[in-house]
C-alpha cells in the first residue's frame, strides 16, 4: 500500500516473476483507490438531486393518503349498509376506520410509525 | 361586464367522431381519446425512432429517452428489487404517458387529459389490478400477508388488519385523485389568475395594478411545470412501491 508511482510503472515487468498475487491486489486496489472519490461523490450529488424530488412527492403524498383513507372507509361503510341493511352502523363504524387508517397512511409516509412504503 | 370567468370551460369534453348511442349515453371519439392517441404517438417517436440509430454518443433525443427510461429503471429497482424488472415496462409506460399527457395540458388552449378522475382512476386500476392478480397468481393464500403487519403483537392484529385492509383499499383512490386534484387545480388556478390580468384591464384605472395577476400567472405555469413532472413521477414511485408488495407479500 505504499502507493509510490515509481513502483506501479515498473510492477507490470517485475509481477509475473515473483507471482505475489496479493501484492498486485494490493497494488490495483490503490490504483482504484485513487479514481473511487470522484465516483463516489458524483454518486452523492445525484443521490441528494433525486432526494430532493423524491422529499417534495412524498410531501405530494401526505394529503391525499389522509383523504383516500377516510374516502375508502365511506364507499366501504355505504357498501356495507347497503348489503346487510345495517343503515347507519356500518358507515359509522367504518368511516371512523377509514379516518384512523388515514391517520395510519400518513404516519407511514412520514416515517412516523418506523415502516416504510 | 362583457368578460366571464368559466374556468371550468376548458375540461369540457367534446365529441369529434359521433360512434352512436347507448341509451342516451353518446359514445364518441372525444378530444381526450385524440390527445391519448397524440400521447403515445409522441412516447414511441421520443423511445422508438429517436434510440433507433442506437448511437454509442447519444443525440440529444436519444439522451433524453436513455435518461428517463434509467430514471425509471432506478426507481424500479430501489422499490422492488432484482426481480422488480420484470415490471419496468408497465411502470415506464405508465410514467411516460402520465407525462406527457400533463406536460400536453400545459401548452395553452390544449386539453388536460389528466384532469378527469377517470381517466387516472383508470390507470390506477391497472397498478391496483395487477398487484393483485400477480400477487395471487405467484403466491396464492400467502398474498393475505400484505394485510398482516410484522412484529406486531397478536391481540393488536385485531385493529391493524381492518385499517390494513382499508389502507389497501384507499390506495387506488389516494393514487387517482392525488393526479387529477393537482392537475385539475392547477389549471383552475391558472386560468383564475389570467381572468383577473383582462379583468383588470378593462376596469379603466384599476389596469395600473395588472402586472400583479400575470406575474402570478407565469410563476404559476412555472409552478404548474413542475408538478406535471412531479406528478408522473410520484405515479412512477408509488406503483413501484405497491409492485412490490406483489413481489414480496407480508412487509
Amino acid at each position: 500500500m505504499s502507493g509510490d508511482p515509481s513502483g506501479e510503472g515498473s510492477g507490470p515487468e517485475k509481477a509475473p516473476a515473483d507471482g505475489d498475487l496479493s501484492a498486485r491486489l494490493k497494488r490495483l486496489e490503490t490504483q482504484l483507490e485513487g479514481k473511487r472519490p470522484k465516483v463516489a461523490s458524483s454518486e452523492r450529488a445525484r443521490n441528494s438531486a433525486s432526494g430532493g424530488s423524491a422529499q417534495l412527492g412524498q410531501a405530494m403524498r401526505l394529503s391525499t393518503e389522509f383523504i383516500a383513507g377516510v374516502i375508502a372507509g365511506g364507499i366501504l361503510g355505504y357498501i356495507v349498509d347497503h348489503l346487510f341493511g345495517t343503515k347507519p352502523w356500518g358507515m359509522i363504524v367504518l368511516l371512523m376506520l377509514g379516518f384512523v387508517t388515514g391517520i395510519y397512511n400518513v404516519m407511514r409516509v412520514s416515517g412516523f410509525s418506523g415502516r416504510k412504503n | 361586464m362583457a368578460v366571464s370567468i368559466d374556468p371550468i370551460h376548458q375540461f369540457e369534453l367534446q365529441p369529434l367522431v359521433s360512434l352512436g348511442h347507448i341509451g342516451n349515453q353518446q359514445l364518441a371519439f372525444t378530444q381526450s381519446a385524440l390527445y391519448m392517441f397524440a400521447a403515445v404517438g409522441i412516447i414511441a417517436l421520443l423511445t422508438i425512432v429517436a434510440t433507433s440509430g442506437r448511437a454509442v454518443v447519444p443525440g440529444r433525443l436519444q439522451a433524453l429517452a436513455e435518461t428517463l427510461y434509467e430514471f425509471i429503471a432506478d426507481t424500479v429497482h430501489q422499490a422492488t428489487g432484482a426481480d422488480g424488472k420484470r415490471f419496468l415496462p408497465l411502470v415506464f409506460s405508465l410514467f411516460m404517458f402520465v407525462l406527457i399527457l400533463n406536460l400536453l395540458g400545459m401548452i395553452p388552449y390544449a386539453f388536460a387529459v389528466t384532469s378527469h378522475l377517470i381517466v387516472t382512476f383508470g390507470l390506477a386500476l391497472v397498478v391496483i389490478l395487477t398487484v393483485v392478480i400477480y400477487g395471487v397468481a405467484k403466491h396464492g393464500t400467502h398474498f393475505l400477508g400484505v394485510f398482516v403487519p410484522s412484529g406486531v403483537p397478536k391481540p393488536l392484529l385485531l385493529i391493524m388488519v381492518p385499517i390494513e385492509i382499508v389502507s389497501f383499499l384507499s390506495r387506488p383512490i389516494s393514487l387517482s385523485v392525488r393526479l387529477f386534484a393537482n392537475i385539475l387545480a392547477g389549471h383552475i388556478a391558472l386560468k383564475i389568475f389570467a381572468f383577473f390580468v383582462v379583468q383588470l384591464l378593462v376596469a379603466g384605472a384599476w389596469g395600473v395594478l395588472s402586472p400583479l395577476p400575470l406575474a402570478l400567472t407565469i410563476a404559476l405555469t412555472a409552478l404548474e411545470f413542475l408538478v406535471a413532472a412531479l406528478q408522473a413521477y410520484v405515479f412512477a414511485t408509488l406503483t413501484a412501491v405497491y409492485l412490490a408488495d406483489a413481489l414480496h407479500p407480508g412487509h
